[in-house]
């Protein structure tokens, strides 16, 4: 296990979003937590962008595909003459 | 009459078709218009179909239907007629309107009221390149690698790109709050 990077604020907002979208290495969060733990300021503006991106998801996810599209796929597929071969 | 299902049309059924939505939201992101979004998606989904042999199980389905998704987009349905870029990335600082909103509105309520449509045309207005991957990663929820795959470009510019399009939309959202009347702009009397 490696040691927690140690972050100041910069180095921490500059992991905002890798941090939130947990692709960073083991250290480099732990770093940013910790950071987080010590920083209230840090602590509010990750809090906010969390929000926002819980908020941009919930605002854009609802519309799916109208229902007479699979149908549509489905016909098409059906009678498609190029079946993929049996494996 | 019915006729028995086939298997490999079964394991497409499960596995690729169960992403429609996805396909077909993000093809409406791309086009702009429901028509064309659905002849983009059944064009995916029949390409999918086609090569669907070489599917190997275990990998990203998702993934694997929106790189055929935008490669089709940008080979067929893209042209000539550009769409009309609304927002010029250069004149938009990105930076976070967290200070801004953490004096004005500090519950926050600004993003209730925003509606779906409100963000969704946001999200249209961003440049092409910026919207892929705000698209793939915020809606779509694919990793940086995943994205990287699909649009044909580093991680590292993944990376930068989602950076600055989530802030660009950001200040988008919160000028477009402003102007509504939801939140009063920081430093105004």
């Amino acid at each position: 296990m490696s040691e927690p990077e140690t972050m100041d604020c910069g180095a921490a907002a500059n992991r905002l979003y890798e941090y939130l979208d947990g692709e960073l290495s083991p250290a480099a969060e732990a770093g940013v937590r910790a950071h987080l733990a010590a920083c209230a300021h840090c602590f509010g503006l990750f809090d906010f962008e969390t929000a926002y991106l819980r908020f941009l998801e919930a605002r854009t996810r609802a519309r799916g595909a109208p229902p007479h599209l699979r149908q549509r796929i489905l016909d098409e597929l059906l009678f498609d003459p190029e079946p993929p071969p049996r494996p | 009459m019915s006729q028995p299902v086939p298997p490999e049309r079964e394991g497409f059924e499960r596995e690729a078709l169960a992403h429609l939505d996805a396909v077909y939201r993000t093809a409406l992101r791309l086009t702009g218009n429901p028509a064309e979004a659905e002849d983009l998606a059944q064009e995916t989904m029949l390409k999918a179909f086609r090569s669907w042999r070489q599917y190997q199980a275990g990998t990203n389905a998702k993934a694997w239907l929106l790189t055929i998704l935008r490669n089709t987009f940008v080979n067929q349905y893209r042209r000539a007629k550009a769409r009309p870029v609304t927002v010029d990335v250069t004149e938009l600082e990105p930076f976070t309107v967290f200070q801004d909103v953490q004096d004005a509105d500090p519950e926050r309520t600004f993003f209730d009221r925003l509606v779906d449509g409100d963000v969704l045309r946001a999200i249209d207005r961003l440049p092409e390149d910026f919207r892929d991957v705000l698209v793939l990663s915020d809606i779509e929820g694919l990793t940086y690698a995943e994205i990287a795959d699909v649009v044909g470009t580093p991680v590292g510019t993944v990376k930068s790109r989602l950076f600055r399009a989530r802030q660009i939309l950001q200040r988008a959202l919160y000028d477009y709050a402003v102007e509504a009347g939801y939140i009063t702009r920081r430093g105004a009397p």
